[in-house]
Protein backbone atom coordinates (compact mmCIF):
# COMPACT_ATOMS: atom_id res chain seq x y z
CA UNK A 1 0.00 0.00 0.00
CA UNK A 2 1.19 3.51 -0.83
CA UNK A 3 -0.04 7.06 -1.15
CA UNK A 4 0.61 8.59 -4.54
CA UNK A 5 0.06 12.20 -5.57
CA UNK A 6 0.09 13.15 -9.23
CA UNK A 7 0.76 16.77 -10.08
CA UNK A 8 0.33 17.93 -13.66
CA UNK A 9 -0.69 20.83 -15.83
CA UNK A 10 -4.25 20.99 -17.08
CA UNK A 11 -4.93 18.53 -19.94
CA UNK A 12 -1.59 16.78 -19.51
CA UNK A 13 -3.06 13.29 -19.21
CA UNK A 14 -2.77 13.14 -15.42
CA UNK A 15 -6.26 11.78 -14.86
CA UNK A 16 -5.71 8.90 -17.30
CA UNK A 17 -2.40 7.97 -15.63
CA UNK A 18 -4.03 8.17 -12.18
CA UNK A 19 -6.92 5.95 -13.25
CA UNK A 20 -4.57 3.42 -14.86
CA UNK A 21 -2.49 3.37 -11.71
CA UNK A 22 -5.51 2.96 -9.43
CA UNK A 23 -6.79 0.07 -11.57
CA UNK A 24 -3.38 -1.59 -11.61
CA UNK A 25 -2.79 -1.27 -7.86
CA UNK A 26 -6.41 -1.57 -6.71
CA UNK A 27 -6.28 1.80 -4.94
CA UNK A 28 -9.01 4.44 -4.76
CA UNK A 29 -8.49 7.31 -7.21
CA UNK A 30 -9.45 10.81 -6.14
CA UNK A 31 -9.33 14.22 -7.77
CA UNK A 32 -11.99 16.87 -7.35
CA UNK A 33 -13.83 14.72 -4.75
CA UNK A 34 -11.37 16.13 -2.21
CA UNK A 35 -12.39 19.66 -3.14
CA UNK A 36 -16.05 18.70 -2.77
CA UNK A 37 -15.38 17.41 0.76
CA UNK A 38 -13.46 20.60 1.60
CA UNK A 39 -16.34 22.69 0.20
CA UNK A 40 -18.81 20.83 2.43
CA UNK A 41 -16.58 21.45 5.47
CA UNK A 42 -16.50 25.16 4.72
CA UNK A 43 -20.08 25.48 3.58
CA UNK A 44 -18.70 26.91 0.34
CA UNK A 45 -19.19 25.97 -3.28
CA UNK A 46 -16.74 23.65 -5.03
CA UNK A 47 -15.97 26.43 -7.53
CA UNK A 48 -14.94 28.74 -4.69
CA UNK A 49 -12.57 26.15 -3.24
CA UNK A 50 -11.14 25.45 -6.70
CA UNK A 51 -10.66 29.17 -7.26
CA UNK A 52 -8.91 29.60 -3.90
CA UNK A 53 -6.57 26.67 -4.59
CA UNK A 54 -5.69 27.81 -8.06
CA UNK A 55 -5.56 31.58 -8.29
CA UNK A 56 -2.68 33.34 -6.53
CA UNK A 57 -3.56 35.14 -3.30
CA UNK A 58 -3.74 38.91 -3.33
CA UNK A 59 -2.74 41.36 -0.61
CA UNK A 60 -6.14 41.14 1.09
CA UNK A 61 -5.72 37.36 1.54
CA UNK A 62 -2.56 37.94 3.52
CA UNK A 63 -4.43 40.29 5.85
CA UNK A 64 -7.52 38.11 6.40
CA UNK A 65 -5.74 34.76 6.12
CA UNK A 66 -8.96 33.60 4.50
CA UNK A 67 -7.03 31.69 1.86
CA UNK A 68 -5.43 29.63 4.60
CA UNK A 69 -8.86 28.32 5.63
CA UNK A 70 -9.36 26.79 2.19
CA UNK A 71 -5.91 25.21 2.18
CA UNK A 72 -6.40 23.72 5.65
CA UNK A 73 -9.84 22.36 4.68
CA UNK A 74 -8.43 20.77 1.50
CA UNK A 75 -5.55 19.34 3.54
CA UNK A 76 -7.97 17.88 6.12
CA UNK A 77 -10.19 16.37 3.42
CA UNK A 78 -7.18 14.78 1.70
CA UNK A 79 -5.63 13.57 4.97
CA UNK A 80 -8.88 11.80 5.88
CA UNK A 81 -8.63 9.76 2.68
CA UNK A 82 -4.97 8.96 3.34
CA UNK A 83 -5.70 7.16 6.62
CA UNK A 84 -6.67 4.01 4.68
CA UNK A 85 -3.03 3.83 3.55
CA UNK A 86 -3.65 3.54 -0.18
CA UNK A 87 -4.61 6.37 -2.49
CA UNK A 88 -3.95 7.87 -5.90
CA UNK A 89 -4.67 11.62 -5.78
CA UNK A 90 -4.54 13.60 -9.00
CA UNK A 91 -6.12 16.82 -7.76
CA UNK A 92 -4.56 20.17 -7.01
CA UNK A 93 -1.39 20.64 -4.94
CA UNK A 94 -1.22 17.10 -3.51
CA UNK A 95 2.58 17.27 -3.28
CA UNK A 96 2.29 20.36 -1.05
CA UNK A 97 -0.87 19.53 0.94
CA UNK A 98 0.76 16.24 2.00
CA UNK A 99 4.31 17.48 2.37
CA UNK A 100 4.31 16.67 6.12
CA UNK A 101 3.18 13.10 5.52
CA UNK A 102 6.04 10.57 5.46
CA UNK A 103 6.56 8.15 2.56
CA UNK A 104 4.26 9.86 0.05
CA UNK A 105 5.20 9.11 -3.54
CA UNK A 106 5.00 12.45 -5.35
CA UNK A 107 4.91 12.37 -9.14
CA UNK A 108 4.90 15.23 -11.62
CA UNK A 109 3.74 14.75 -15.22
CA UNK A 110 4.78 17.25 -17.87
CA UNK A 111 3.68 17.53 -21.48
CA UNK A 112 4.37 20.09 -24.22
CA UNK A 113 1.73 22.77 -24.74
CA UNK A 114 1.08 21.51 -28.29
CA UNK A 115 -0.05 18.09 -27.03
CA UNK A 116 -2.22 19.69 -24.35
CA UNK A 117 -3.81 22.01 -26.90
CA UNK A 118 -4.69 18.99 -29.05
CA UNK A 119 -6.31 17.32 -26.02
CA UNK A 120 -8.51 20.38 -25.46
CA UNK A 121 -9.45 20.60 -29.14
CA UNK A 122 -10.40 16.91 -29.14
CA UNK A 123 -12.73 17.44 -26.17
CA UNK A 124 -14.17 20.84 -27.04
CA UNK A 125 -15.01 21.13 -30.71
CA UNK A 126 -16.21 24.74 -30.38
CA UNK A 127 -12.89 26.15 -29.22
CA UNK A 128 -9.95 27.05 -31.43
CA UNK A 129 -6.21 26.58 -31.23
CA UNK A 130 -5.40 30.10 -30.04
CA UNK A 131 -8.05 30.07 -27.30
CA UNK A 132 -6.94 26.63 -26.10
CA UNK A 133 -3.30 27.72 -25.92
CA UNK A 134 -4.22 30.92 -24.09
CA UNK A 135 -6.32 28.94 -21.61
CA UNK A 136 -3.46 26.52 -20.86
CA UNK A 137 -0.95 29.31 -20.41
CA UNK A 138 -3.30 31.19 -18.13
CA UNK A 139 -3.97 28.18 -15.88
CA UNK A 140 -0.25 27.31 -15.79
CA UNK A 141 0.64 30.86 -14.83
CA UNK A 142 -1.96 30.96 -12.06
CA UNK A 143 -0.89 27.65 -10.57
CA UNK A 144 2.76 28.60 -10.77
CA UNK A 145 2.09 31.86 -8.92
CA UNK A 146 -0.18 30.15 -6.40
CA UNK A 147 2.52 27.62 -5.46
CA UNK A 148 5.18 30.35 -5.33
CA UNK A 149 3.15 32.65 -3.10
CA UNK A 150 1.68 30.00 -0.81
CA UNK A 151 4.74 27.78 -0.36
CA UNK A 152 7.67 29.77 -1.76
CA UNK A 153 8.68 27.03 -4.22
CA UNK A 154 8.56 26.56 -7.99
CA UNK A 155 5.96 24.08 -9.24
CA UNK A 156 8.42 22.65 -11.81
CA UNK A 157 11.24 22.16 -9.31
CA UNK A 158 12.11 18.49 -9.75
CA UNK A 159 13.28 18.19 -6.14
CA UNK A 160 9.62 18.50 -5.03
CA UNK A 161 8.80 15.15 -6.64
CA UNK A 162 10.20 11.64 -6.51
CA UNK A 163 9.61 11.26 -10.21
CA UNK A 164 9.04 13.72 -13.07
CA UNK A 165 7.81 12.06 -16.25
CA UNK A 166 7.77 13.73 -19.65
CA UNK A 167 4.67 12.60 -21.54
CA UNK A 168 6.04 13.92 -24.81
CA UNK A 169 8.15 10.80 -25.14
CA UNK A 170 6.73 8.42 -22.51
CA UNK A 171 3.29 6.90 -23.15
CA UNK A 172 0.58 6.98 -20.48
CA UNK A 173 0.83 3.18 -20.15
CA UNK A 174 4.59 3.32 -19.57
CA UNK A 175 4.20 6.16 -17.04
CA UNK A 176 1.68 3.97 -15.23
CA UNK A 177 4.08 0.99 -15.18
CA UNK A 178 6.91 3.19 -13.93
CA UNK A 179 4.94 4.67 -11.02
CA UNK A 180 3.42 1.28 -10.09
CA UNK A 181 6.91 -0.21 -9.95
CA UNK A 182 8.09 2.59 -7.69
CA UNK A 183 5.04 2.25 -5.43
CA UNK A 184 6.12 -1.34 -4.77
CA UNK A 185 9.47 -0.25 -3.38
CA UNK A 186 9.82 -0.61 0.40
CA UNK A 187 10.33 3.12 1.08
CA UNK A 188 6.80 3.97 -0.10
CA UNK A 189 5.09 1.06 1.69
CA UNK A 190 2.59 2.37 4.25
CA UNK A 191 3.63 0.48 7.38
CA UNK A 192 1.81 0.40 10.72
CA UNK A 193 4.13 3.15 11.94
CA UNK A 194 3.50 5.30 8.85
CA UNK A 195 -0.23 4.79 9.24
CA UNK A 196 -0.08 6.02 12.82
CA UNK A 197 1.74 9.14 11.68
CA UNK A 198 -0.80 9.70 8.91
CA UNK A 199 -3.63 9.38 11.45
CA UNK A 200 -1.88 11.89 13.71
CA UNK A 201 -1.50 14.21 10.73
CA UNK A 202 -5.20 13.84 9.86
CA UNK A 203 -6.19 14.56 13.48
CA UNK A 204 -3.95 17.63 13.45
CA UNK A 205 -5.57 18.82 10.20
CA UNK A 206 -9.04 18.41 11.76
CA UNK A 207 -7.95 20.42 14.77
CA UNK A 208 -6.60 23.19 12.55
CA UNK A 209 -9.81 23.23 10.52
CA UNK A 210 -11.80 23.75 13.72
CA UNK A 211 -9.40 26.49 14.83
CA UNK A 212 -9.42 28.31 11.52
CA UNK A 213 -13.03 28.02 10.42
CA UNK A 214 -14.81 26.86 13.58
CA UNK A 215 -16.85 29.94 14.26
CA UNK A 216 -17.82 30.28 10.62
CA UNK A 217 -18.32 26.62 9.71
CA UNK A 218 -21.37 26.09 7.53
CA UNK A 219 -21.33 29.68 6.32
CA UNK A 220 -20.02 30.77 2.95
CA UNK A 221 -16.59 32.26 3.68
CA UNK A 222 -16.33 33.82 0.24
CA UNK A 223 -19.36 36.03 0.94
CA UNK A 224 -17.24 38.04 3.37
CA UNK A 225 -14.91 39.28 0.65
CA UNK A 226 -17.56 39.80 -1.95
CA UNK A 227 -16.04 37.29 -4.41
CA UNK B 1 17.26 -3.45 -26.04
CA UNK B 2 17.53 0.29 -25.62
CA UNK B 3 19.87 3.17 -24.90
CA UNK B 4 19.89 4.97 -21.57
CA UNK B 5 21.58 8.31 -21.03
CA UNK B 6 22.17 9.36 -17.44
CA UNK B 7 22.63 13.06 -16.72
CA UNK B 8 23.45 14.08 -13.18
CA UNK B 9 25.34 16.56 -11.07
CA UNK B 10 28.70 15.55 -9.68
CA UNK B 11 28.39 13.09 -6.74
CA UNK B 12 24.69 12.52 -7.35
CA UNK B 13 24.97 8.75 -7.61
CA UNK B 14 25.08 8.67 -11.42
CA UNK B 15 27.89 6.16 -11.74
CA UNK B 16 26.34 3.70 -9.25
CA UNK B 17 23.00 4.04 -11.05
CA UNK B 18 24.61 3.43 -14.45
CA UNK B 19 26.49 0.38 -13.15
CA UNK B 20 23.34 -1.03 -11.53
CA UNK B 21 21.50 -0.65 -14.85
CA UNK B 22 24.34 -2.24 -16.80
CA UNK B 23 24.32 -5.21 -14.38
CA UNK B 24 20.58 -5.69 -14.57
CA UNK B 25 20.36 -5.28 -18.35
CA UNK B 26 23.71 -6.74 -19.41
CA UNK B 27 24.47 -3.58 -21.43
CA UNK B 28 27.88 -1.99 -21.79
CA UNK B 29 28.32 1.16 -19.73
CA UNK B 30 30.35 4.03 -21.13
CA UNK B 31 31.27 7.42 -19.74
CA UNK B 32 34.79 8.77 -20.07
CA UNK B 33 35.55 6.22 -22.78
CA UNK B 34 33.57 8.36 -25.20
CA UNK B 35 35.80 11.36 -24.52
CA UNK B 36 38.88 9.17 -24.95
CA UNK B 37 37.61 7.82 -28.27
CA UNK B 38 36.68 11.31 -29.48
CA UNK B 39 40.08 12.69 -28.45
CA UNK B 40 41.78 9.88 -30.38
CA UNK B 41 39.65 10.49 -33.50
CA UNK B 42 40.27 14.24 -33.41
CA UNK B 43 43.97 13.87 -32.62
CA UNK B 44 43.80 16.00 -29.45
CA UNK B 45 44.50 15.23 -25.81
CA UNK B 46 41.68 14.04 -23.57
CA UNK B 47 42.45 16.92 -21.19
CA UNK B 48 41.87 19.50 -23.95
CA UNK B 49 38.64 17.88 -24.95
CA UNK B 50 37.37 17.59 -21.37
CA UNK B 51 38.18 21.24 -20.82
CA UNK B 52 36.02 22.25 -23.77
CA UNK B 53 33.11 20.33 -22.23
CA UNK B 54 33.71 21.32 -18.64
CA UNK B 55 34.41 25.03 -19.14
CA UNK B 56 31.46 27.16 -20.06
CA UNK B 57 31.91 29.40 -23.08
CA UNK B 58 31.93 33.14 -22.54
CA UNK B 59 29.38 35.34 -24.22
CA UNK B 60 31.93 36.38 -26.84
CA UNK B 61 33.54 33.02 -27.30
CA UNK B 62 36.68 33.20 -29.43
CA UNK B 63 36.91 29.44 -29.44
CA UNK B 64 33.36 28.77 -30.65
CA UNK B 65 34.54 27.06 -33.84
CA UNK B 66 37.09 24.91 -31.98
CA UNK B 67 34.49 23.99 -29.39
CA UNK B 68 32.10 22.90 -32.14
CA UNK B 69 34.77 20.51 -33.45
CA UNK B 70 34.99 18.88 -30.03
CA UNK B 71 31.21 18.62 -29.60
CA UNK B 72 30.82 17.05 -33.04
CA UNK B 73 33.71 14.68 -32.25
CA UNK B 74 32.13 13.53 -29.00
CA UNK B 75 28.71 13.12 -30.62
CA UNK B 76 30.28 11.01 -33.39
CA UNK B 77 32.12 8.81 -30.87
CA UNK B 78 28.87 8.34 -28.94
CA UNK B 79 26.96 7.58 -32.15
CA UNK B 80 29.33 4.66 -32.89
CA UNK B 81 28.30 3.05 -29.58
CA UNK B 82 24.63 4.00 -29.84
CA UNK B 83 24.23 2.32 -33.24
CA UNK B 84 24.67 -1.10 -31.59
CA UNK B 85 21.37 -0.54 -29.77
CA UNK B 86 22.40 -1.46 -26.21
CA UNK B 87 24.11 1.14 -24.07
CA UNK B 88 24.16 2.95 -20.76
CA UNK B 89 25.85 6.34 -21.19
CA UNK B 90 26.65 8.36 -18.10
CA UNK B 91 28.95 10.94 -19.63
CA UNK B 92 28.46 14.58 -20.43
CA UNK B 93 25.52 16.10 -22.29
CA UNK B 94 23.80 12.83 -23.32
CA UNK B 95 20.41 14.52 -23.11
CA UNK B 96 21.28 16.97 -25.89
CA UNK B 97 23.72 14.85 -27.92
CA UNK B 98 21.11 12.08 -28.26
CA UNK B 99 18.06 14.31 -28.63
CA UNK B 100 15.33 13.11 -30.99
CA UNK B 101 16.57 9.53 -31.34
CA UNK B 102 14.21 6.54 -31.00
CA UNK B 103 14.62 3.93 -28.24
CA UNK B 104 16.64 6.34 -26.09
CA UNK B 105 15.61 6.95 -22.48
CA UNK B 106 17.10 10.22 -21.27
CA UNK B 107 17.21 10.22 -17.49
CA UNK B 108 18.31 12.88 -15.04
CA UNK B 109 19.21 12.14 -11.45
CA UNK B 110 18.86 14.81 -8.80
CA UNK B 111 20.10 14.44 -5.24
CA UNK B 112 19.95 16.78 -2.22
CA UNK B 113 22.82 19.26 -2.19
CA UNK B 114 23.80 18.43 1.40
CA UNK B 115 24.04 14.74 0.54
CA UNK B 116 26.30 15.45 -2.44
CA UNK B 117 28.55 17.66 -0.32
CA UNK B 118 28.84 14.96 2.33
CA UNK B 119 29.68 12.28 -0.28
CA UNK B 120 32.38 14.44 -1.88
CA UNK B 121 33.89 15.51 1.45
CA UNK B 122 34.14 11.86 2.56
CA UNK B 123 35.36 10.57 -0.78
CA UNK B 124 38.05 13.20 -1.35
CA UNK B 125 38.80 13.78 2.34
CA UNK B 126 38.24 17.54 2.09
CA UNK B 127 36.33 20.00 4.27
CA UNK B 128 32.59 20.59 3.93
CA UNK B 129 33.23 24.15 2.74
CA UNK B 130 35.65 23.04 0.03
CA UNK B 131 33.25 20.33 -1.13
CA UNK B 132 30.35 22.79 -1.18
CA UNK B 133 32.37 25.32 -3.19
CA UNK B 134 33.50 22.69 -5.69
CA UNK B 135 29.99 21.32 -6.31
CA UNK B 136 28.52 24.81 -6.73
CA UNK B 137 31.26 25.68 -9.21
CA UNK B 138 30.84 22.50 -11.28
CA UNK B 139 27.02 22.85 -11.29
CA UNK B 140 27.23 26.49 -12.38
CA UNK B 141 29.71 25.68 -15.14
CA UNK B 142 27.64 22.82 -16.54
CA UNK B 143 24.50 24.96 -16.42
CA UNK B 144 26.27 27.73 -18.36
CA UNK B 145 27.69 25.23 -20.85
CA UNK B 146 24.28 23.77 -21.77
CA UNK B 147 22.77 27.28 -21.86
CA UNK B 148 25.43 28.67 -24.19
CA UNK B 149 25.75 25.62 -26.45
CA UNK B 150 22.10 24.64 -26.76
CA UNK B 151 20.11 27.53 -25.28
CA UNK B 152 18.49 25.20 -22.73
CA UNK B 153 18.51 25.11 -18.95
CA UNK B 154 20.07 21.91 -17.65
CA UNK B 155 17.40 21.63 -14.92
CA UNK B 156 14.49 21.95 -17.35
CA UNK B 157 12.62 18.64 -16.99
CA UNK B 158 11.44 18.90 -20.62
CA UNK B 159 15.00 17.99 -21.72
CA UNK B 160 14.62 14.51 -20.21
CA UNK B 161 12.16 11.65 -20.43
CA UNK B 162 12.30 11.08 -16.70
CA UNK B 163 13.82 12.91 -13.75
CA UNK B 164 14.52 10.77 -10.69
CA UNK B 165 14.95 12.37 -7.28
CA UNK B 166 17.27 10.37 -5.04
CA UNK B 167 16.25 12.28 -1.89
CA UNK B 168 13.98 9.45 -0.79
CA UNK B 169 14.65 6.86 -3.47
CA UNK B 170 17.44 4.28 -3.31
CA UNK B 171 19.71 3.59 -6.29
CA UNK B 172 18.18 0.09 -6.48
CA UNK B 173 14.65 1.51 -6.65
CA UNK B 174 15.70 4.00 -9.34
CA UNK B 175 17.32 1.14 -11.23
CA UNK B 176 14.19 -1.06 -10.89
CA UNK B 177 11.83 1.54 -12.35
CA UNK B 178 14.22 2.30 -15.20
CA UNK B 179 14.48 -1.39 -16.09
CA UNK B 180 10.66 -1.68 -15.98
CA UNK B 181 10.44 1.33 -18.31
CA UNK B 182 12.90 -0.13 -20.80
CA UNK B 183 10.79 -3.28 -21.06
CA UNK B 184 7.97 -1.21 -22.57
CA UNK B 185 7.36 -1.32 -26.36
CA UNK B 186 8.50 2.25 -27.13
CA UNK B 187 12.04 1.39 -26.03
CA UNK B 188 12.37 -1.69 -28.20
CA UNK B 189 15.01 -1.27 -30.89
CA UNK B 190 12.87 -2.25 -33.87
CA UNK B 191 14.26 -2.46 -37.41
CA UNK B 192 12.97 1.08 -37.98
CA UNK B 193 14.68 2.37 -34.82
CA UNK B 194 17.90 0.59 -35.75
CA UNK B 195 17.77 2.27 -39.15
CA UNK B 196 17.36 5.67 -37.47
CA UNK B 197 20.32 4.97 -35.17
CA UNK B 198 22.48 3.97 -38.15
CA UNK B 199 21.40 7.12 -40.01
CA UNK B 200 22.40 9.13 -36.93
CA UNK B 201 25.80 7.46 -36.88
CA UNK B 202 26.36 8.18 -40.57
CA UNK B 203 25.30 11.82 -40.22
CA UNK B 204 27.67 12.21 -37.24
CA UNK B 205 30.54 10.67 -39.21
CA UNK B 206 29.96 13.13 -42.04
CA UNK B 207 29.79 16.09 -39.64
CA UNK B 208 33.03 14.96 -38.02
CA UNK B 209 34.72 14.67 -41.42
CA UNK B 210 33.55 18.18 -42.33
CA UNK B 211 34.62 19.88 -39.10
CA UNK B 212 38.06 18.27 -39.16
CA UNK B 213 38.89 18.83 -42.86
CA UNK B 214 41.00 22.02 -43.30
CA UNK B 215 38.85 23.32 -46.21
CA UNK B 216 35.51 23.05 -44.39
CA UNK B 217 36.58 23.30 -40.76
CA UNK B 218 35.02 26.68 -39.92
CA UNK B 219 31.77 26.27 -41.85
CA UNK B 220 28.48 25.89 -39.98
CA UNK B 221 27.35 22.72 -41.74
CA UNK B 222 24.77 20.16 -40.66
CA UNK B 223 24.20 16.69 -42.03
CA UNK B 224 21.16 14.42 -42.08
CA UNK B 225 21.34 10.85 -43.35
CA UNK B 226 18.76 8.39 -44.56
CA UNK B 227 19.69 4.93 -45.82
CA UNK B 228 23.12 6.02 -47.01
CA UNK B 229 21.94 9.27 -48.63
CA UNK B 230 23.39 12.28 -46.83
CA UNK B 231 22.02 15.80 -47.10
CA UNK B 232 24.46 18.52 -46.10
CA UNK B 233 22.99 21.93 -45.30
CA UNK B 234 24.32 25.22 -43.96
CA UNK B 235 26.07 28.28 -45.32
CA UNK B 236 29.25 28.30 -47.37
CA UNK B 237 31.33 31.04 -49.04
CA UNK B 238 30.86 31.55 -52.75
CA UNK B 239 34.42 31.57 -54.06
CA UNK B 240 35.43 32.48 -57.61
CA UNK B 241 37.07 29.08 -57.96
CA UNK B 242 33.72 27.44 -57.18
CA UNK B 243 35.50 24.73 -55.26
CA UNK B 244 33.75 24.85 -51.88
CA UNK B 245 30.70 22.84 -52.91
CA UNK B 246 32.87 20.25 -54.65
CA UNK B 247 35.07 19.89 -51.57
CA UNK B 248 32.05 19.46 -49.25
CA UNK B 249 30.63 16.80 -51.56
CA UNK B 250 34.03 15.12 -51.88
CA UNK B 251 34.69 15.03 -48.11
CA UNK B 252 31.18 13.80 -47.34
CA UNK B 253 31.25 11.21 -50.11
CA UNK B 254 34.51 9.72 -48.80
CA UNK B 255 32.92 8.80 -45.45
CA UNK B 256 32.39 5.08 -44.93
CA UNK B 257 28.74 4.16 -45.59
CA UNK B 258 27.79 7.20 -47.70
CA UNK B 259 26.15 6.24 -51.00
CA UNK B 260 25.03 9.64 -52.20
CA UNK B 261 25.53 13.27 -51.16
CA UNK B 262 22.96 16.03 -51.65
CA UNK B 263 23.94 19.62 -50.99
CA UNK B 264 21.42 22.11 -49.68
CA UNK B 265 23.69 25.07 -49.14
CA UNK B 266 23.11 28.77 -48.87
CA UNK B 267 25.94 30.71 -50.42
CA UNK B 268 27.34 33.96 -49.11
CA UNK B 269 29.86 36.41 -50.53
CA UNK B 270 32.95 36.34 -48.28
CA UNK B 271 34.21 39.66 -49.75
CA UNK B 272 31.11 41.87 -50.00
Amino acid sequence: MAIITISRGTMSGGRAVAQCLADRLGYPCLGREVLQTAARMLGASEETVLHKLQTPPGLWDHVTRERQAYVVAAQAALAAHCTTGSLVYHGLAGQLLLRDVPGVLRVRLIAPVAIRVQAILAQHSRTNHVAAERFIQSVDRQRRRWVRRMYGVEINDTSLYELTINLESITLATACVMIAELARQPHYEVTADTRQRIQAFAADCDRRVTEVIGPRAGQHPASGEGA
Amino acid sequence: MAIVSVCRGTKSGGQAFAECLADRLGYPVVGREILQAAAFDLGVSEADLTQQFERAPRRWDRQAAARRVYVVGVQAALAEHVATGNLVYHGLAGQVLLRGLPAVLRTRLVAPFAERVRTLAEHDDITQEAAERYIREVDATRTRWVKMMYGEHIDDPALYDVVINLATMSIEAACAITVATLEQPEFTVTDEARGALEDFRLACRVKRALVTAPDTRGLPLEAVAHAGVVEVSGTAPLLSTGETGDRIAEISGAVLGVKQVRLKLQWFDPYP
